[in-house]
């Protein structure tokens, strides 16, 4: 509904011509751009402080595209929340500046009475990357809606969950060593792929299915930084094969479906998307069940294998051929990046995984096994039920299978209404408690009197009562 | 180019241009007594009143700027506050405020400043008298001396103690006094507001800091005003923080700021290595914030002036952003300032206090800085956004803003700009 939304918007209803043609303003559109770059850039680097004036950056971004939109009114409040990671990461910093000799060890929290301000710092960096990443309820469901840039709508927000991965990844010394931060963020993270995998699930349009799949692969690779499992640039080249899988395959998506023209270079985008995803979720998975038994192991195993199986499915069953109307395809650089990079996504998971194995991933076969099945089950059963549909079996159980988006769209939408219920209750009870604090004040100058003669019988009483 | 595309790309190349901002901070003089501050306020509010005189409110009211002398001179003399000042600052503004008595947001801050500075200023007067009489001396070392010997029971003193260092917060404006510098600012001239502010908050600094000279000597009441004023500057930081997140109007934004930073000064006396607990208690930076608080809100009061109220959805920006983007940039770099963003002189200072709350282990009242921050942060990025709007497709305004308030903020702006990079300088070195 949404895409189709932004496909009327995107046309003038007059000219014919695209309404950012008609609207183009370069200054905007540059500056965003510029600032997006930066920002982006800035997040890759170590430094905690290039991290929050990247990750502000970003939101002024946001904020300078929306504010030359055409629906700017909309869009000004939609992305305003970009502000709160933002924000948090500048907490962390200013508690580095602050504490400058703070450390990052393993060990239990050391300073007493100092301790907290490490929390304080490791929830501050963590916050900043899962509101990124789609895993606080306050801003979970932005992927659904159109970006701030006409150009760009939608693929921008894809940029968000890379975003907060690199936060994650890039200052994971600021938090892995709080444990309950860390148990929790992993926590989150998972959730957080549940529901991008039940989403993109659910959504039929292949765009805005990959939009999700971008925030469950960000998650999942998530939670190999939170575990560790595997070493830091395993898990960065495990996510950028997956997550930048799906980015590419949208870009192409958005130039003329290029990855699906011809059943060659689907079938190749095919395999190196479910190789990545097998990929990454191999160590994942380890890291889930690993050391556990029976029930634990039972709910650790179906949690993580929910969405990596969704995802396989999605990814595999959903990539299909689209027919070439041109007699003569037009040969180009944007050609040959559809066909190269596929290659390139193929042999980024491979690589990640003899890195983690050159850093000590050495997990035992059978763990391995339980761990690898999700990934090749998902696809597997999609990759049979598409070319298997004349079978009575198989037409059967599509049948059966064909209100299941439905359902994962419903339980998608039931967790985020309940969320937003949760985060509506807070809001009515702190409105509840400030409202007659509000109400005491009224702004007479008799009331200032009283109030500071009140003060003083009270400096006089209270010696009294002690 | 756009003013918008260059400030919004400062910021990423933050790192980069360290190393320039540093060099061209150690070619400039270090700036770290109000004197320049004070007079570039009082010639920012010498322009802001020859703007009203030439809209023809007489010539007569250019003699105003002799009643602003006195209040420039408290903010050029921070470091040496006498404990009859406030008072006097106090029955100043309120003179000034009196003079104005058609207007009747003017009259409305006269009364109220009035009935709680007259208030309070006789309440600590009163436990000034009440400390005299159990002591039997006037001179605060001796009265240190004698309530260490313990003669008497310690309800007395320390009634006495409490209620002289009541007029001090109520000067600051901490909350839950932070009511009258937004008032100020949204009622008093543009001429007035800063300095009067500026003015009394630093004679509140200035009262306390004699009040606690030598405290050390009695650890009992050192302990008292130890937690005294730790507490109350908990409850001005956040709750000044809680009000400036629902502040709709940009001059009591510009007001609730200034409490923040009355509150800041009375974390930074909580704090006991260096403030009212240590030896060194005028080695407070209390020059150097106070001649960053009237500059600061110099630039950020006249900004307040052309800025929109919140509304609920985004609209376009007003008209000084739309004519003179450059010049409301400048009034933006004060307000930043005051709300200690990053890259600002205020910022150095805030940094400061919450390093000496660290020191001191005061993780509470760090917390609460944190907070007010955060906060101050988050408005002046608001601010921003509401400063430039959206972008229409109609032309801006004919009509210009006047050249006084737009020279008011090039001079506050670059005063503080000079600030920055001194510092930036100074802190390299």
């Amino acid at each position: 509904m949404i895409d189709s939304r932004v496909q009327r918007v995107a046309v003038g209803p007059l000219t014919g011509a695209p309404a950012s043609a008609r609207t183009a303003r370069p200054g905007a559109r540059v500056a965003g751009a510029v600032l997006c770059t930066v920002g982006l850039a800035l997040l890759c680097l170590r430094s905690q402080l290039a991290a929050a004036v990247g990750l502000e950056a970003v939101a002024m971004a946001f904020w300078v595209w929306a504010r030359a939109a055409e629906d700017a009114e909309a869009q000004a409040p939609r992305w305003a929340w970009l502000r709160r990671p933002a924000a948090a990461l500048w907490l962390a910093v200013a508690i580095h500046a602050v504490w400058p000799w703070l450390s990052h060890g393993r060990g239990p929290v050391r300073d007493g009475m100092l301790a907290p301000l490490r929390w304080l710092e490791a929830g501050a960096v963590v916050w900043a990357g899962l509101e990124l990443l789609a895993g606080l309820p306050l801003a979970r469901p932005y992927s659904d809606l159109p970006g701030p840039l006409l150009a760009m709508r939608p693929w921008l927000p894809v940029m968000l969950p890379a975003a907060g991965f690199m936060v994650l990844w890039r200052q994971s010394p600021h938090w892995l060593g709080i444990s309950p931060v860390r148990h929790t963020a992993t926590v989150l993270l998972l959730v957080t792929a549940v529901l991008g995998a039940l989403r993109a699930f659910a959504r039929r349009q292949w765009i805005a299915s990959l939009r999700w799949l971008a925030i469950s692969d960000s998650a999942l690779a998530g939670v190999l930084v939170a575990t560790g499992v595997v070493p830091e640039r395993s898990s960065l080249l495990l996510w950028l094969g997956a997550c930048g899988g799906h980015a590419l395959l949208l870009m192409g998506e958005l130039r003329g479906a290029s990855p699906r023209r011809g059943p060659f270079i689907t079938r190749l985008w095919r395999a190196a998307s479910w190789t990545t995803l097998a990929a990454l979720s191999w160590p994942m998975m380890i890291a889930l069940i690993s050391g556990k038994r029976g029930v634990a192991w039972a709910v650790s195993f179906a949690i993580g294998a929910l969405p990596v199986c969704l995802n396989a499915w999605v990814t595999v069953g959903r990539m299909v051929a689209a027919p070439e109307r041109r007699k003569m395809v037009r040969a180009g650089a944007a050609l040959k990046l559809t066909r190269l990079a596929p290659l390139a996504v193929l042999a980024t998971g491979p690589v990640a995984l003899l890195v983690a194995w050159w850093g000590g991933f050495e997990p035992p076969w059978r763990d391995s096994a339980a761990a690898l099945a999700p990934a090749v089950l998902g696809g597997m059963a999609a990759l049979v039920a598409r070319q298997t549909q004349a079978r009575p079996v198989w037409r059967a159980l599509r049948g059966m299978g064909r209100g299941m988006p439905a359902f994962a769209g419903a339980a998608f939408q039931a967790v985020i209404g309940i969320e937003r219920r949760l985060v509506a209750l807070v809001d009515g009870l702190v409105r509840a408690v400030a409202s007659p604090l509000h109400d005491l004040h009224t702004g007479d100058a008799q009331e200032y009197l009283l109030f500071v003669v009140g003060l003083g019988v009270l400096a006089l009483v209270l010696p009294l009562l002690q | 180019m756009s003013p918008l595309i260059v400030v919004s790309i400062l910021p990423a190349v933050h790192g980069p241009l360290s190393g320039l901002v540093k060099a061209l901070g150690a070619m400039l003089p270090a700036l770290h007594g109000p004197v320049i501050p004070a007079l570039a306020c009082l010639a920012a509010a010498a322009l802001l009143l020859l703007l009203e005189a030439r809209e023809g409110a007489g010539a007569m009211e250019v003699a105003s700027l002799l009643v602003l002398l006195p209040l420039a001179g408290v903010v050029a003399t921070a470091p040496h506050v006498e404990a009859a000042w406030p008072a006097l600052a106090v029955a100043l503004v309120v003179a000034v405020l009196a003079r104005h008595r058609e207007d009747l947001l003017h009259s409305e801050c006269g009364i109220k400043l009035l009935w709680v500075m007259g208030a309070a200023l006789a309440l600590s007067w009163g436990g000034l008298e009440l400390l005299a009489i159990s002591t039997g001396t006037r001179a605060l070392a001796e009265q240190w001396a004698v309530l260490r010997l313990d003669l008497e029971s310690s309800i007395g003193w320390s009634t006495a103690l409490s209620l002289s260092l009541l007029v001090g917060v109520v000067m600051l404006g901490g909350a839950p006094f932070h009511f009258w510098p937004a008032d100020l600012f949204q009622g008093a001239r543009p001429w007035l507001a800063p300095l009067a502010v500026a003015g009394i908050q630093v004679c509140g600094a200035g009262w306390l800091l004699s009040r606690v000279d030598g405290i050390e000597q009695f650890p009992t009441g050192q302990r008292i005003v130890y937690s005294l004023l730790g507490t109350a500057a908990w409850v001005a930081l956040v709750a000044g923080g809680v009000t400036l997140m629902v502040q709709r109007r940009p001059e009591r934004r510009v007001g609730t700021l200034a409490s923040l930073n009355g509150a800041l000064m009375l974390a930074s006396l909580a704090a006991p290595h260096r403030g009212a607990m240590g030896a060194g208690a005028r080695d407070i930076p209390l020059a150097l914030w106070a001649g960053h608080l009237a500059l600061a809100l110099a630039g950020a009061a006249t900004l307040s002036r052309f800025a929109a109220v919140s509304a609920g959805s985004p609209s376009a920006g007003p008209v000084l952003f739309r004519r003179h983007p450059w010049s409301g940039i400048l009034g933006l770099y004060a307000f930043f300032s005051l709300a200690a963003v990053p890259g600002t002189p205020g910022a150095r200072l805030w940094l400061g206090v919450a390093r000496d709350l660290v020191s001191a282990g005061r993780v509470g009242l760090l917390l609460a800085l944190a907070v007010a921050w955060l906060a101050a942060f988050g408005a002046a990025i608001r601010q921003l956004r509401e400063a430039f709007g959206v972008v229409t497709p109609a032309a801006p305004p004919g009509r210009p803003v006047a050249w006084q308030p737009r020279a008011a903020m090039w001079l506050t702006g670059a005063v503080l700009v000079w600030m920055a990079l001194s510092g930036i300088a100074g802190t390299s070195q």
